[in-house]
């Protein structure tokens, strides 16, 4: 089937239609995925990094293995950090008087390294994961 | 509602009943596997390239683009496209606006996700193709599986008004920040393809940093060759 618009109000018309019905489609499920998550139970243990001075403070932090967990990390400098880690495969701007938030895990025991992309020279720390006993 | 893993399952079946739907091919399959994840400040301008080989035909597509991201979680990009036509003259032959969304931060469910959603229109013709992807990507320590799920609506002059879905995957292995090994699924188009892969990223001051990436696939669903070679690269500041 081939259509054939008539003049450019009708192909303006269908063009319209046809790209509102297909994001209107997937819209709704992503909108329904995302409602789902934003209410599901975040219970995962939290721990803290500050950035001052481009320094990552406390530069070691030691996290339990095999478990998710949330680290929020707050940027006391006047310009943006981004955190950057291949080890822990993420990447994240803090921006400047911010907090923000980065979930890693569930990780085997191990080392894992970072740094601020903006000061890497300075800006450097790990993650140290160990079995910790309940 | 609340339950996130009885509608994650409720998206992938409708998904994937919509990637059974049988249709014409009229375009190329093999492109990008996207990652749900958009980098706040960032901007990169990216070049891809494909070329399929098949007994009948020898197609080539290259495309150009600039983005950023506009919010911590959403990016646009502009993209021009050329191909080569049925006279083996390489032309421009279209331009595309693409919106990438973050849905979810990286780690905090047990998969990340993201959409994409893409509008293209031909160049000196009324033909157009609207998209929209979920994206959905899984951690298992060092390896990433990655999926594409495309709901793909075409229409205009001259071209088959038609529903088309798509699916990709990717499942890569962070070797080296400059050697990430994948394996690409792609099916669509009455077209599957699966074949190696690779990534790498190199960084240098500041958010500055190249990537780039490549796959060889080879059409399975049919006799007869059918090779698509894929690579791009992006320079993000």
């Amino acid at each position: 089937m081939y259509s054939q618009p008539k003049n450019l109000s009708t192909a303006l018309k269908n063009m319209l239609t046809n790209a509102l019905t297909a994001f209107m489609y997937v819209f709704l499920f992503i909108a329904s995925v995302w409602i789902s998550l934003a209410n599901a139970k975040d219970d995962k243990k939290i721990y803290h990094l500050s950035i001052k001075h481009h320094i990552f403070t406390p530069t070691t932090l030691t996290i339990p293995a095999n478990e998710k967990v949330k680290i929020i990390i707050e940027n006391h400098d006047d310009v943006a950090e981004e955190f950057e880690s291949f080890d822990l495969n993420r990447e994240k701007v803090i921006f400047a008087g911010r907090k923000s938030t980065i979930y890693v895990g569930p990780l085997p025991e191990g080392t894992y390294e970072y740094f601020g992309e903006f000061h890497p020279n300075t800006a450097r720390g790990k993650i140290i994961v160990v079995e910790m006993k309940p | 509602m609340n339950n996130p893993m009885i509608t994650i399952k409720h998206v992938l079946t409708v998904f994937l009943l919509l990637s059974s739907i049988n249709v014409f091919a009229d375009g190329m399959v093999v492109d990008k596997v996207y990652h749900p994840y958009v980098i706040a400040n960032e901007q990169e301008f990216e070049w891809r390239f494909m070329s399929s080989q098949t007994p009948d035909s020898n197609v080539l597509a290259q495309r150009l683009g600039y983005g950023q991201s506009i919010l911590e979680n959403f990016a646009i990009e502009l993209y021009v496209i050329g191909e080569r036509d049925e006279t083996g003259d390489f032309k421009l032959q279209a331009t595309e606006v693409e919106a990438r969304w973050m849905l979810t931060e990286q780690g905090q469910y047990w998969a990340d996700w993201g959409a994409v959603f893409e509008f293209e229109k031909r160049r000196n013709t009324s033909q157009y193709e609207a998209s929209a992807g979920l994206i959905v990507e899984k951690e298992f320590n060092k390896n990433s599986l990655t999926v594409n799920l495309f709901v793909i609506k075409e229409w205009g002059n001259n071209i088959e008004n038609e529903w088309e879905a798509e699916f990709r995957l990717q499942y890569r292995y962070r070797y080296l920040p400059s050697l990430q090994p994948s394996i690409e699924i792609y099916t669509g188009e009455d077209f599957i393809g699966i074949g190696p892969g690779f990534m790498g990223v190199k960084r240098f001051n500041g958010q500055k940093q190249l990537k780039w990436e490549a796959g060889f696939i080879t059409e399975v669903a049919h006799s007869g060759k059918n090779h698509t070679l894929r690579f791009s690269i992006e320079y993000e500041f």
